[in-house]
């Protein structure tokens, strides 16, 4: 367990008073930002990039954490849309070091990330309404585990 | 015929300002778009850098419950046997909101564990509330027990000797919402919320605020 083997060499090292100041944030962490709206063939799989943003100063889980007990940021359609997610490919985590003890490492994004997701559309428009979830955390606190609607106007011609 | 010339230097100048205008734009575009591409490569290559964390360059964190009598609750432990803040009436007690999923809270855990073992032939206490399933349905039975299996693997790990307790999430409005973990409140032996963190700090300043709970 790569957490807890970080704990004993962190043992007494104060964390900076940054823990104690620091400002709550009560904001979304992940914010959806494009595309809105995509016209794709209808019945064929088409390839659409989806894009996040992470808020400054904060991290979120990769599809694929350094451990088990992490929380992975997964995008899903819900059932009944008339659109179906065939496949979603997630980008490679950014190998993070906790500031407390460098020797834990995370797989995180940060900043602007991409999911591939690969949808097929029956013939119309539909108003999807896809879910990202996700968990984040900043070098010393975490918020729990959230899931945001991913709105996209999705046309199957 | 003498309003020609000056026609002419209008337009000359005009058209100067034409070209800077053509030029400064095509210079922000350019700029712009290199921005964007850049952007673009950062994303795909995963190689985003962490920003400073936020700070609000404020006062040491203060939660409102200080100096008020630490909220009742009943929860279950692991075993199902139910649990009471007032059961440990007339001990110092730490309340210690965490998860396993809350890298920080993970890391404070041996901290804790020691300083349990430290104080309490003093008469301190640990109460370890666990939030697992925050943004679980109540009908969600599958996803609970896994919530409840991840809490209780992690407890057996770190071989967590103080009472942990799940379902964390129905009390936590009371003592102020828990919008992050870890989050702790020190109880002194009346039942008065004598100091709070939220957030990984060291092991000296939570054992600084056990103390101030044993000795209120």
């Amino acid at each position: 367990m790569v957490l807890a083997l970080g704990a004993m060499a962190a043992r007494g090292q104060g964390v900076s008073s940054a823990a104690q100041k620091r400002q709550l944030v009560k904001t979304d962490a992940v914010t959806y930002l494009f595309p809105e709206q995509v016209s794709v063939p209808a019945g064929k799989p088409s390839q659409v990039a989806l894009h996040f943003r992470v808020a400054p100063g904060l991290h979120i889980n990769s599809h694929t954490p350094a451990d088990e007990f992490l929380i992975p940021t997964t995008f899903s359609i819900p059932e009944g849309s008339g659109v179906r997610l065939e496949n979603a490919t997630y980008p490679a985590g950014t190998v993070m070091a906790l500031t407390i003890d460098p020797t834990i490492k995370l797989s995180v994004y940060t900043g602007e990330f991409i999911i591939q997701a690969r949808l097929v559309a029956t013939s119309g428009d539909h108003l999807v309404e896809g879910k990202l979830r996700y968990q984040a955390c900043d070098n010393n606190a975490c918020m729990p585990p959230k899931t945001i609607t991913v709105a996209i106007d999705v046309i199957g011609k | 015929m003498r309003s020609i010339p000056v026609r002419r230097n209008t337009l000359v100048l005009g058209a100067t300002l034409l070209i800077l205008a053509i030029f400064a734009w095509a210079g922000w575009a350019n700029w712009e778009y290199r921005r964007q591409q850049a952007e673009r490569l950062l994303a795909n290559t995963g190689q985003g850098e962490l920003a400073p964390a936020p700070d609000a360059g404020s006062a040491q964190y203060v939660s409102p419950l200080n100096g008020k009598p630490a909220p009742a609750f009943a929860l279950e432990d692991l075993n199902g046997k139910k649990v009471s803040l007032a059961d440990l009436k007339g001990k110092a007690v730490m309340i210690n909101f965490w998860a396993t999923w809350c890298g920080p809270c993970r890391i404070e855990t041996p901290w804790i564990v020691e300083l349990r073992q430290k104080y309490a032939a003093q008469g301190f206490e640990v109460l370890g509330v666990d939030t697992e399933g925050d943004d679980l349905k109540k009908d969600d039975k599958a996803g609970w027990a896994k919530a409840t299996t991840a809490a209780g693997k992690f407890v057996a790990e770190e071989k967590v000797p103080y009472t942990v307790l799940l379902d964390g999430d129905s009390i936590s409005r009371d003592y102020g919402g828990l919008d992050d973990l870890p989050a702790s409140f020190f109880v002194d032996r009346k039942g008065v919320i004598v100091a709070a963190q939220v957030g990984l700090t060291s092991e000296q300043d939570i054992e600084s605020k056990i103390q101030k709970a044993l000795n209120h």
